[in-house]
């Protein structure tokens, strides 16, 4: 059991995040805890794994307690054998090099004996039907299998309560699947889950009750029952998302949006193996409509990502051109005139300032200019601020300004809404809609079936060449 | 297909052995101690991890590192009068290959080999603190982390046609190592507490599901490693 | 609840600026191929990690840790195949850091920057072989060509040693400062540290 009393919280030198919370979770209850991004969601559910406030700093008033144990007057390690936490990236949240031994990595840390771990280890990777990602290295998995080994490690530890941090924020429709039966296999164990989500449709089969929260509060607790029967509009207007779980290559789009101009781009001879093993994927051709925001869906691990860095000519061993006009692009023309906005935006920013992260992109710099741009992607308040401080949509936003200063007219976006919250994602759509308005040509990859349907005019499906077959790929 | 756990997948050898070869190794081929006494000794410990990489099924690598190792050997042989500028840096560039890339390849191979799991273990066993231990885990893990993260940053670079525009230096510099720690930073903290949600703490028991035991070929190595010092030892004092 | 024992990601932390100093080291160490640059390392080498070393320190808040990287990078070193002059000299520059950075209540941003630059002296250490042992030291790297081993020695006789012990610490110094101001200009402005 896990209850909260007059419990509030506030990180040292930010805002309270957390108001005076009540709760109480019953052995086997699954809580979904969703609201909009800032309303303090992660913030409660790190009380109840101990990162709050053995981790995180701040003041914390009120008492949490884990069975009957106070949170804040334990240690880490001793919550860590009742609690379980999966984490929202996958990228970070593994300690071992190897999946196996990420398995193990909890239990060995409380000293069980290992031939209870083998045991568990051999039960959970059965139950799951894992046994293909045991004994490989954690970075080669994709993300979908990262956050399977993540659940996987936590299902064998003997904890009774599971926290899962924004889980599906990296999943694709395949992945969510898996994560859903995951989450299924805990309830049957009758364990006590916490999720903190504000992607919701998925869970409606699982959970028992659904908090929501706002601006560090609960405001309204619903039951199963009646956060299903949520219209799509109510559900937005809280902030939380709609998508349900469907397969994005099957949507369909309202072609009345298309400009109907004939004006292609064409990408030919678009090859790429990863060390001389069998090919990734292979286009022998593939027509993307100028002007218009096109979605190239598919699912992880199909190399949508690695397709992206080879349409903007960032590997060397794929030798594909992209004919525009006239003009034919081999690589490194396509590094000069097409702009990738990447999933971690924070990897191509690099000055002190946004308005410094814009004139460096211009051929001469000009400040009015620069600042003309940011006023168009309301970006001039943070002009002077450093542009790792701003949040991920802003961080999006000021790549794109850097973008439309070096003049590109291709801009390829690689899943920018990831993690995204309803209005971040109707801001990211707006960029898109906007950038295409401009006469600019969006290629975005992407899961997200609401930005599909949002956003897009065009969709791709991309399912690489896993068997070697050739596609050609047109619209 | 029913998964079952084989908790005696390790590599030939024991993490121990392991280290004991590598300090074996940094002494005898990258120091050089002993010189033309130990010259046979040196020759197998150069070798050795080619054989570590032939056993781990690493064709390629092995064949590539043998390779290079018999044509830096006759290259050096022809080079062995007085040379001129060029040559005196080719010379120097294939020195230093000969002498580090040996110990490189058996650090490499201990790494990849060495559950974090297996190591922590070995070296609690040997009573060394987890102040060392974990860290150095750490590092190892993150090695691959940096290298990713570092190629990310230069194809944003390349992309965005500032590597060139890094008319000075020193921005060519900050634009590197900047998001570099800034993104090393958050996925260290994110690591952290994902790492002590799961229990790991400093000096507290903790098991292990690998079997971890010295087998004939660790007897074999450990016995060549003594071997070592014992003839580095008679050449040092006796002769 | 704040011990002063370190906890995993005080350990954690180490290991990661750590991994961060020795690829950078590593990256310049490579230049050492040309005479004049095998001098200059003691030059760049703490100018540039400074940079990682200043973002470490912010989250320095215990005794010990200073100390646990030093020792780490000196085994590094050692194991790369510089000597083990660095893993002594390293491990007692970094007990003398320590106390100095804990002089300055651990926040102190002047007791910081001496801390690196005494920390960062196993930079010179590494030269060691050179100063005390020359022949000895290019017996065993005759391979090197008369010419570079000439190069080398004319740069470094046996009075370079202290000289290049003040070169080391000053460009410590310097590379501390540029840190601080790194540190300043990007990551305390974009509240990352």
């Amino acid at each position: 059991m896990i209850s909260f009393e007059n419990v509030s919280f506030q990180y040292t030198g930010e805002q309270e995040c957390l108001k005076n919370i009540n709760l109480t979770v019953n052995d086997g209850d699954v809580v979904l805890v969703c609201g909009p991004s800032g309303c303090g969601k992660s913030t409660l559910v790190r009380c109840v794994n101990g990162l709050i406030p053995h981790f995180y700093r701040g003041e914390l008033t009120g008492t949490v307690t884990v069975n009957g144990t106070c949170v804040a007057q334990t240690t880490l390690r001793k919550i860590s054998r009742h609690v379980g936490t999966v984490f929202q990236n996958p990228r970070s949240q593994f300690f071992n090099v190897d999946t196996t031994s990420e398995l193990a990595f909890g239990c060995e840390n409380f000293g069980l004996p290992p031939e209870e771990i083998e045991q568990r280890i051999n039960s959970v990777v059965n139950r799951h039907e894992i046994g293909y990602l045991m004994d490989r290295s954690i970075f080669r998995l994709s993300g979908g299998e990262k956050q399977k080994i993540a659940c996987a490690s936590i299902a064998v530890e003997p904890v009774d309560v599971i926290i899962l941090d924004e889980p599906s924020a990296n999943l694709d429709y395949q992945g969510i699947r898996e994560l859903q039966k995951m989450i299924a296999a805990w309830k049957e164990d009758h364990k006590t889950v916490l999720i903190a989500e504000h992607r919701i449709a998925y869970l409606f089969p699982y959970i028992t009750r659904a908090l929501l929260m706002k601006d560090g509060g609960i405001v309204r607790e619903y039951s199963a029952d009646e956060i299903r029967e949520l219209s799509e509009e109510k559900l937005h207007s809280l902030g939380l998302r709609a998508e349900q779980a469907e397969d994005p290559s099957e949507i369909r789009i309202d072609t009345d949006m298309r400009r109907g101009n004939t004006d292609t781009l064409v990408l030919s001879n678009m090859k790429y193996s990863y060390r001389k093993e069998k090919p990734v994927f292979d286009i022998p051709r593939m027509e993307i409509p100028a002007g218009e925001i096109v979605g190239i869906v598919g699912a992880n691990g199909a190399g949508k990502s690695t397709f992206l860095r080879c349409l903007c000519g960032m590997e060397k061993s794929c030798k594909a051109t992209l004919k525009v006009g006239d003009e034919l692009w081999n690589n490194k023309q396509r590094r000069r005139n097409l702009y990738l906005v990447m999933q971690d935006v924070n990897h191509q920013l690099f000055t002190d300032s946004v308005l410094e992260e814009v004139m460096i992109s211009q051929e001469n710099e000009n400040r009015e200019e620069a600042l003309e741009i940011l006023r168009s992607l309301d970006l001039e308040a943070y002009a002077d601020k450093h542009p790792l401080a701003l949040s991920g949509g802003q961080k999006q936003r000021v790549a794109v300004a850097s973008a439309i200063a070096s003049g590109r007219n291709v801009i390829l976006f690689d899943e920018p809404t990831s993690g995204l919250d309803y209005s971040h994602m109707l801001q990211v759509s707006e960029l898109l809609k906007k950038l295409r308005e401009n006469g600019r040509t969006v290629i975005l990859v992407t899961h997200d079936t609401e930005l599909i349907k949002t956003a897009c005019t065009y969709i791709i499906p991309f399912a690489g060449i896993k068997h070697g077959e050739k596609k050609e790929m047109i619209i | 297909m029913e998964y079952r756990l084989d908790r005696n997948v390790h590599s030939l050898l024991d993490p121990r052995t392991k280290l004991l070869l590598l300090f074996t190794s940094s002494v005898f081929v990258v120091g050089n101690a002993g010189e033309r006494w130990m010259v046979v000794f040196y020759w197998i410990l150069v070798y050795l991890p080619v054989l570590l990489l032939l056993v781990e099924k690493e064709w390629v690598t092995a064949a590539v590192a043998g390779a290079i190792y018999v044509g830096c050997y006759f290259a050096q042989r022809a080079l062995q009068h007085d040379l001129t500028a060029v040559e005196s840096a080719l010379a120097l560039l294939l020195y230093v290959i000969t002498k580090i890339l040996p110990t490189v390849i058996l650090a490499r191979y201990i790494v990849r080999t060495t559950k974090v799991s297996e190591f922590l273990t070995a070296m609690r066993r040997m009573h060394v603190t987890d102040k060392l231990t974990i860290p150095i885990s750490v590092i190892f893990r993150f090695f691959p982390t940096v290298a990713e993260e570092s190629r990310s940053i230069n194809d944003a670079m390349r992309m965005r046609g500032i590597e060139m525009g890094a008319k000075k230096a020193t921005e060519a510099v900050e634009y590197r190592l900047v998001p570099l720690i800034a993104s090393c930073s958050i996925i260290g903290e994110e690591l952290s507490a994902a790492a002590m949600t799961r229990g790991l703490d400093v000096g507290k028991k903790r098991s292990c599901i690998w079997n971890i035991r010295f087998g004939w070929f660790d007897r074999i190595i450990m016995a060549l490693c003594a071997a070592c010092f014992i003839w580095w030892g008679i050449g040092r004092f006796y002769v | 609840m704040e011990s002063n024992r370190l906890n995993a990601k005080d350990l954690i932390n180490v290991g990661i600026y750590t991994a961060i100093c020795a690829v950078l080291c590593c990256a310049i160490a490579m230049t050492g191929v040309i005479p004049i640059m095998m001098v200059l390392l003691v030059v760049f080498v703490p100018i540039l990690t400074g940079i990682p070393y200043m973002m470490f320190l912010t989250k320095v808040k215990k005794f010990g840790m200073i100390l646990i990287l030093n020792i780490l990078m000196g085994l590094l070193m050692w194991v790369t195949g510089m000597s083990y002059y660095a893993l002594i000299v390293g491990t007692i520059a970094g007990l003398l850091a320590e106390l100095i950075f804990r002089a300055g209540k651990y926040n102190s941003k002047w007791h910081g920057i001496i801390a690196y630059a005494v920390s960062g002296l196993y930079c010179w250490a590494n030269y060691f072989g050179i100063f005390f042992n020359a022949d000895a030291y290019f017996s065993t790297r005759q391979n090197f060509g008369q010419e570079y081993i000439d190069a080398v020695t004319k740069m470094l006789p046996t009075w370079m040693c202290p000289v290049l012990f003040v070169v080391d610490l000053v460009c410590g110094i310097i590379g501390g400062w540029i840190g601080t101001k790194v540190l300043k200009k990007h990551f305390t402005k974009a509240g990352i540290a």
